[in-house]
């Protein structure tokens, strides 16, 4: 049996959504370059309509969506905010809502993500550090117990939302080496309020998507209480990777969502524009270029949405984890770049306008250009996958 | 209070398109529920808020109508009607309206019935006061807001060409409802969606509701649709460009030389 269609509720959500993005978010995204936030209304017409961190259960907040449901938000928010900042703010905290919701205790779900719902705190990923980014291993960063509560020591870099954390409230989900001896047996994950004392945030120049900031922490003997830890003590490096492939999920589907949108702009901007007497549109040279983009971006997101689908399926005990890590994986491998390379291509169109700071798609460039990184990069994709293909003793390192 | 709005999913006409012999495009034209609509049912659901009740939403269309039905749910109604017939293939203003006003007279006892002013692909702003006729209760249209309830009777801001006229109307009452041009439609929640499923959805058929079935359809339809065409292009006229400006000083030299101003 193979069906590509959406329930009609999902259907409804996509509509609703569409015509909230559109109405609220496409027409002010471009002033996020300037302002480098996302506007408060817009935050709190998410939280009313139920969007952030919906895949949430409902008793804390949520609506209680599955992965599909919650990469039809991310595509409709990628299509009308060019900037791909509002897309990064919804996109980690439905992931790690999500794994907030299923491995936080009862007592810090009910403190934080009602907030997070709300659209009040932001709630943030913080694995990467100076030294230590594909390689979770090499995290430096120290968690230990005193007595009923633990300390926490170390830094954490190119981290999203940390200017949202430190400001609004709300913190990030870390991880730490509990036991250095046990290597990624011996990490912990927990959730870190950035307010807390101990922490000082640093900032740092991105290259894009100017909504939503990206930068680091040093965290000096900060103290978190029991019931923060996330998930079993010394599992963290586990749990953490269910997230990232939510998380990477969810921005295949964007760089899909993006890429395909700035392809609408284009196919207008070539129906327009004339040159040698007749529209560029007209031009084989041109029409072609927009069909292999089109065809690859809709094979993209076809499959950013069957990697989602496959999540859900692991959620009924019908597909195990190392299909979920695979099928994620092959739909981030190529997503940034085949993203990049439509939207690159919408820009050569527009000639010289293409490179102005007015052009839309150069914002849109910018922000999918970070997804070759961001959530774990292209080459780990396929780190991933040829480890799923030829089996664990083909990796190359320990 | 119970309170029925009376709704009709249209094709979006923001982006209408005809072909050559004058016929609408219908092919790639999304359906919507029409805007006038969602205007009455939010304010249905308003005075739900400030005076309790219930708020129930009925369409007479094909199933594919469902939709924007579901919208409707989604947005606070309470429950749906949906009637939905063969025999109702055809139906002009006057059989439409008839067989609504029955399906109103089985559903049960509404205070209070909205309707959109006009529905934007018909238009013809026939529906709401025809049913009001059917059913024997007053009606007012351009209804920009209900201002209060009270007593069995309803007051009203009814919008008119150089103005407005507050009206008071003795309830069961039909309003047809025109939004005012600001007004901001509000999206379903992701809750409102879920929850919508589990409202309860009547389906009636043409023998559900009791009435003179020969006034159905195409043989309870006097009117006869000889020709449709789209009104003449009007030409684009003069377009003044530039700088904010200079473009308003050309268009005061054009009045000028037009001698509409001195
Ligand atoms: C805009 C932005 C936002 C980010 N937000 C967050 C966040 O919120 N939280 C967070 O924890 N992190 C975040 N990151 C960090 C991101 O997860 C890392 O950049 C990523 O995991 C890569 O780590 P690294 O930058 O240290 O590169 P490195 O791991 O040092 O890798 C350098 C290069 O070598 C390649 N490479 C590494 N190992 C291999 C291998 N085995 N085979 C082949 N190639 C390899 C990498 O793919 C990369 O191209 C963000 C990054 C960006 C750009
Ligand atoms: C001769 C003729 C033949 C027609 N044949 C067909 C046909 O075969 N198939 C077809 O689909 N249409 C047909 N129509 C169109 C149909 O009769 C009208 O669309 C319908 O009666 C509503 O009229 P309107 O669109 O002008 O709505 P208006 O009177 O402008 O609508 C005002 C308000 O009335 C309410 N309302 C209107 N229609 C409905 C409804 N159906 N259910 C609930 N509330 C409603 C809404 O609140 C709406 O805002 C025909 C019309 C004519 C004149």
């Amino acid at each position: 049996m193979l069906d590509f269609t959406f329930t009609e509720e999902q259907e409804m959500i996509r509509e609703s959504v569409r015509e909230f993005a559109q109405k609220k978010i496409a027409p002010i995204a471009l002033e996020m370059e300037k302002t480098r936030q996302i506007p408060e209304d817009i935050i709190k017409g998410m939280a009313d309509l139920g969007l952030i961190a919906p895949t949430v259960s409902p008793e804390y907040g949520g609506q209680g969506f599955d992965a599909v449901t919650a990469g039809i938000i991310a595509e409709e928010l990628a299509r009308a905010d060019v900037t791909g900042s509002i897309p990064v703010f919804y996109l980690v905290q439905a992931s790690w809502g999500h794994i907030f919701d299923k491995y936080g205790t009862e007592e810090a779900k009910r403190e934080v993500l009602p907030n997070v719902t709300k659209g009040k705190w932001f709630l943030g990923i913080a694995t990467t550090e100076s030294d230590a980014g594909s390689d979770v291993a090499g995290t430096r960063t120290t968690i230990r117990k005193e007595g009923d509560h633990y300390v926490v020591n170390g830094e954490k870099m190119y981290i999203s939302g940390v200017r949202e954390a430190y400001t609004r409230g709300g913190g990030h989900i870390t991880i730490a080496k509990q036991n250095p001896e046990l290597g990624t047996r011996g990490m912990t994950l927990f959730y870190l309020p950035l307010q807390s004392k101990g922490i000082i945030p640093t900032y740092v120049d991105d290259l894009g998507r100017e909504g939503i900031s990206t930068g680091g922490f040093t965290i000096d003997n900060v103290v978190i209480p029991k019931h923060y830890i996330i998930g079993e003590e010394n599992r963290g490096f586990y749990i953490v990777h269910e997230g990232y492939e939510y998380a990477r999920g969810l921005i295949s589907v964007i760089c899909a969502g993006a890429g395909l949108q700035s392809l609408e702009r284009g196919k207008k901007y070539l129906k327009e524009r004339k040159a040698f007497g007749q529209p560029l549109a007209k031009f084989e040279a041109l029409q072609f270029r927009l069909a292999e983009h089109y065809t690859k971006l809709s094979f993209l997101r076809l499959g950013a949405y069957w990697a989602l689908w496959t999540y859900d399926q692991e959620a009924k005990g019908k597909a195990t984890r190392f299909e979920v890590s695979k099928a994620i994986a092959m739909a981030k491998m190529f997503a940034s770049e085949w993203s990049n390379a439509a939207i690159d291509e919408v820009m050569q169109w527009q000639g010289a306008f293409g490179y102005t700071r007015e052009c839309p798609d150069q914002a849109a460039w910018r922000a999918i250009r970070s997804f070759a990184w961001a959530e774990g990069s292209k080459e780990i994709m396929r780190v991933i996958v040829s480890r799923e293909l030829l089996g664990k003793e083909y990796i190359s390192y320990k | 209070m119970n309170i029925l709005v009376l709704v009709k999913q249209v094709p979006d006409t923001s982006d209408v398109k005809f072909d050559e012999r004058g016929v609408m495009i219908r092919e790639g034209v999304q359906s919507i529920l029409n805007v006038f609509d969602q205007f009455a049912l939010e304010e249905a659901l308003r005075l739900r808020q400030k005076y309790g009740g219930e708020v129930s939403v009925m369409t007479l269309a094909p199933e594919q109508a469902k939709t924007a039905v579901q919208k409707c749910l989604a947005l606070g109604a309470d429950k749906a009607y949906h009637i939905s017939d063969k025999a109702f293939g055809g139906s002009d203003t006057l059989a439409t309206s008839y067989a609504l006003s029955l399906a109103i007279r089985k559903a049960g006892n509404f205070d209070l019935i909205m309707a959109g002013n006009q529905a934007t692909d018909g238009d013809t702003g026939h529906i709401g006061p025809q049913v009001a006729e059917w059913l024997g209760i007053p009606h007012v249209s351009y209804v920009e807001q209900v201002l209060s309830i009270e007593n069995g009777r309803a007051t009203v801001k009814s919008i008119l060409e150089d103005g407005y006229r507050i009206v008071d109307v003795e309830l069961p009452a039909l309003f047809a409802c025109l939004p005012p041009t600001n007004f901001e439609y509000t999206n379903p929640s992701m809750s409102g969606i879920i929850k919508a499923k589990s409202k309860p959805y009547t389906w009636w058929k043409a023998d559900d509701i009791d009435g003179d079935k020969s006034k159905f359809g195409l043989n309870g339809s006097p009117t006869r649709v000889l020709k449709m065409y789209p009104p003449p292009k009007r030409s684009r006229g003069t377009v003044f460009t530039g700088d904010y400006h200079d473009a308003v000083k050309k268009i005061i030299e054009a009045l000028m030389e037009k001698k509409v101003i001195e």
